[in-house]
């Protein structure tokens, strides 16, 4: 199971370019919960509990790039 | 003594076969022979990079020194030629023996090449590899028109390399529509609307038969079966792979559309294990042998495989995948066997929203969704509990579905 409780919210903030020394991960090399929150938060001023290994300053590729802020 | 594991293929599978076998087995000897000159890359974000989208160094997952640090013996540009199963060796090309106390084959397949006149001319791609990649951006940037063949989840993504570098594209579909097997017409305009968008044209009931090229070799049009012919300085084909399986032809190894191995990944030989793409495995979802080709699958494989290597038995693999696409404005995914099945189910649920579902004896076996995935993880809930839902199949089509929408299963 990948859900954490870190105390911490992720949000997801569209992004155009995606520098060099980024971890990039695409939706399909997520997990189940990790995939639930993409789907969430893609393209939403909202957060949710961090979960699994998406973290701080990671970009994801669902139907955009999006680069994950954790707080 | 400790064991020694020879891993043939560096893809995820047999890269997250390294990964497990060196956490279970500590003092393992563990070597990783691949015929590419690179070592673990990310396969699915290598179509990002061919669109101009992602540069190159976040697609390297595993770099050299992650061998090292491991204590993993990579050997890359080896390309292993024979398997000597009574002896527990394996040859390469280079004429080095490698001997093995357990043996995974993960190598993956190759993409096939179209048998038609000048195939393999210049401009002419099919997609695998990171070189391949390199190749196809290489090409695309100075194209301005392509030919596409091959209306399935690879094809597609030469339609959004295609889009995405300016290039004016027809893609050429056998049918009526792409992905006939798993998706209506109704579902599938979703997509062509998506493609011709981007500047894409599905050309229907066509295909290729022969490509012309101009004085250089270099591809110049397609035509088809029609003799409707289309200018192109650019092709991408992607008609299907053929799955490595040449290498185990002259051993006493199972192969059926790939190498045979159980739900622990075994073979019929006790000490060899496949992993990957290359299986036909037992799906105990699906209660059949099945093949998967999807990431998420061959890592999980790679990862029983190594489990079971170390103890036999320790775990089954049982696993529903699934493949995105995301090329669009709108999401697409296609789950468990949406090809497979004896009945189905499918509705539009909302504007540039649609679902089908793959029933087999009353249970779900696959499916498509686009635009709304949110019931994804409620058809794969069903699947891996073999719901019968023959009698309540159009509360699948509900917007919203929820396992917790379906009445409850009666005991039989
Ligand atoms: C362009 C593209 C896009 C894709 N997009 C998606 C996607 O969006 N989502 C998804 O889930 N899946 C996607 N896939 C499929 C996914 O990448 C594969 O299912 C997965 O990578 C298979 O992994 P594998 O390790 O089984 O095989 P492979 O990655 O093919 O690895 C096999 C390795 O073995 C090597 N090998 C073979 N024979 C030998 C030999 N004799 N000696 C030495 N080495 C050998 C090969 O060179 C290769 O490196 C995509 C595939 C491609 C090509």
């Amino acid at each position: 199971m990948s859900l954490r409780d870190t105390g911490r919210q992720v949000r997801l903030r569209r992004t155009g370019r995606v520098p060099s020394d980024a971890r990039v991960r695409h939706y399909d090399e997520l997990d189940d919960d990790e995939q639930g929150v993409v789907r969430e938060l893609a393209g939403e001023p909202w957060t949710a509990p961090e979960t699994g290994d998406l973290g701080d300053g990671d970009v994801v590729k669902f139907t955009e790039y999006y680069l994950v802020r954790s707080r | 003594m400790s064991d020694s594991y020879v891993i043939v293929g560096d893809g995820i599978a047999g890269a997250s076969a390294a990964e497990t076998l060196r956490e279970e087995a500590p003092d393992a000897e563990i070597t990783v022979l691949t015929d590419e000159g690179e070592s673990l890359y990310n396969r699915i974000l290598i179509k990002e990079y061919a669109k101009g989208k992602l540069p190159e160094a976040p697609i390297s997952i595993h770099q050299e020194d992650w061998y090292d640090e491991h204590d993993v013996d990579l050997r890359l540009n080896t390309v292993v030629v024979d398997i000597d199963v009574e002896n527990d060796a394996v040859h390469t090309h280079e004429g080095e023996t490698f001997e093995y106390d357990s043996l995974l084959l993960a190598i993956g397949g190759t993409p096939q090449q179209l048998p038609v006149e000048n195939a393999d001319a210049d401009g002419i791609h099919h997609f695998w590899t990171f070189q391949d990649a390199r190749n196809i951006k290489e090409s695309v940037e100075g194209a301005e028109k392509g030919v596409i063949v091959g209306a399935g989840l690879l094809g597609i993504d030469f339609a959004a390399i295609c889009g995405a570098q300016d290039v004016e594209a027809k893609y050429l579909m056998r049918g009526d529509n792409w992905w006939r097997y798993a998706l209506s017409e109704e579902g599938a305009e979703i997509m062509h609307e998506a493609m011709r968008e981007r500047g894409v044209e599905p050309v229907f009931d066509s295909g290729v038969d022969r490509f012309e090229v101009d004085d250089d070799g270099h591809v110049e049009a397609a035509v088809d079966p029609n003799g409707e012919r289309y200018e192109c300085d650019f092709a991408g084909v992607a008609i299907g792979l053929n799955f490595n399986t040449e290498l185990v032809e002259d051993t006493p190894l199972e192969i059926d559309d790939g190498i045979v191995v159980d739900e622990f990944m075994r073979t019929n030989v006790d000490n060899v294990y496949a992993a990957g793409d290359i299986t036909s495995f037992n799906d105990l979802i699906l209660g059949e042998q099945a093949k998967n080709g999807s990431w998420g699958s061959a890592k999980e494989q790679g990862t029983i495989a190594a489990r079971n290597m170390v103890e036999y038995g320790s775990e089954a693999f049982e696993w529903v995948s699934s493949y995105s696409i995301t090329h669009f404005d709108f999401p697409f995914l296609s789950f468990g066997h949406p090809t497979l099945g004896d009945d189905s189910v499918e509705a539009t649920t909302a504007e540039s929203e649609w679902r089908r579902v793959a029933l087999k004896d009353g249970k779900v076996v696959g499916g498509v969704l686009i635009g709304d995935l949110s019931p994804q993880s409620a058809f794969k809930q069903l699947m891996r509990e073999g719901r019968d839902v023959s009698d309540q199949k159009d509360r699948l089509m509900e917007p919203g579905f929820s396992v917790d929408d379906l009445a409850a299963p009666t005991e039989q």
